[in-house]
């Protein structure tokens, strides 16, 4: 998506991007960039929580207007909870028994045949 | 006022992905790491109008529900079938039902039961009735079937000309 925003912006077109994954945008570079540091999924509010959403469009819709150059990134002040430790458990294998992560591989395996098989339909393989 | 010395604890950080992501990979036995696209400049265009009079863009990573494609959640398993390799545009007059079930999300935490944490069209809607901008007439599906290079020779071109068939003064890009 951030090599998008950079395509968009190269052409004309100003680029907000919202999203979670901090050094995965920071790394490509894009002008403008709200952070909410949620699991990923999240990037436009909480859950259920319309008031965190409104709050999270409105500092994104802020920033693209405010922003003076590119690489601008404002991180939004709103904690998904109080302890941060979700932070703790994303594919982390220090969290995972030597099961888990055979299981997971398993499942992988898996998953990389069905996307093998969905390019290659696609013509994109 | 002053800052305390009660520190947050040291985890407590933006969550480092590319080196988490790493290494779960390699430690499911894979070594052939994923390498993320990385440039040293960025582009930049001021708004050439205020927002209020500019035309706004959604541009999402969330994929269209399609029932034959098996779970898509909330709470779904990572599904590969459900990606999309073309990008897709949608009416933003009426609502849509997308999903993130393609994509590589926190399966622990986010339960994915609400759609606008990842595709904001209503509130957007809500935001340009009252003004705040005006909401294009089309949003875009943009893939993530991790070709840079298709995203960059083709999804990007696509999305950059629907944009300006629409007259599209600013774009928000949420990815998942």
């Amino acid at each position: 998506m951030s090599l998008v925003a950079r395509y968009l912006e190269r052409n004309g077109i100003p680029t907000i991007v919202m999203g979670a994954a901090k050094d995965i945008v920071e790394y490509a570079g894009v002008p403008r960039f709200l952070f909410s540091d949620f699991p990923l999924g999240n990037s436009c509010g909480k859950p259920h929580e319309p008031d965190t959403q409104r709050f999270t469009l409105d500092l994104a819709l802020k920033v693209l207007e405010s922003a003076i150059g590119p690489r601008t990134t404002v991180q939004s002040p709103l904690r998904w909870n109080a302890d941060g430790d979700w932070k703790n458990d994303y594919n982390n294998v220090a969290r995972m028994s030597p099961e888990e992560v055979a299981r997971r591989r398993a499942d992988f395996d898996k998953v990389k045949q069905v996307a093998l098989n969905q390019r290659q339909k696609a013509g994109v393989a | 006022m002053t800052d305390t010395m009660d520190f947050a604890p040291e985890y407590d950080v933006p969550l480092e992905y590319m080196r988490r992501t790493r290494e779960y990979y390699l430690a499911l036995g894979y070594d052939n790491p994923y390498r993320w696209a990385h440039y040293l400049d960025a582009p930049f265009q001021p708004l050439k109008k205020p927002l209020k009079d500019s035309t706004l863009a959604l541009i999402s990573t969330a994929a269209p529900y399609q029932p034959d494609k098996g779970d898509q959640g909330p709470g779904a398993a990572y599904n590969a079938a459900a990606k999309f390799y073309t990008v897709f545009s949608g009416d933003t007059s009426v609502d849509h039902d997308t999903r993130i079930s393609h994509i590589g999300y926190d399966r622990k935490h986010t339960t994915a039961a609400d759609s606008n944490t990842w595709f904001p069209l209503p509130l957007m809607r809500e935001f340009a009735k009252g003004g705040r901008f005006k909401l294009a007439p089309r949003f875009h599906g943009a893939p993530t079937n991790r070709s840079q290079r298709v995203t960059l020779e083709t999804d990007a071109p696509e999305i950059l000309a629907r944009c300006r068939q629409d007259q599209v003064d600013a774009a928000l890009l949420v990815p998942t």
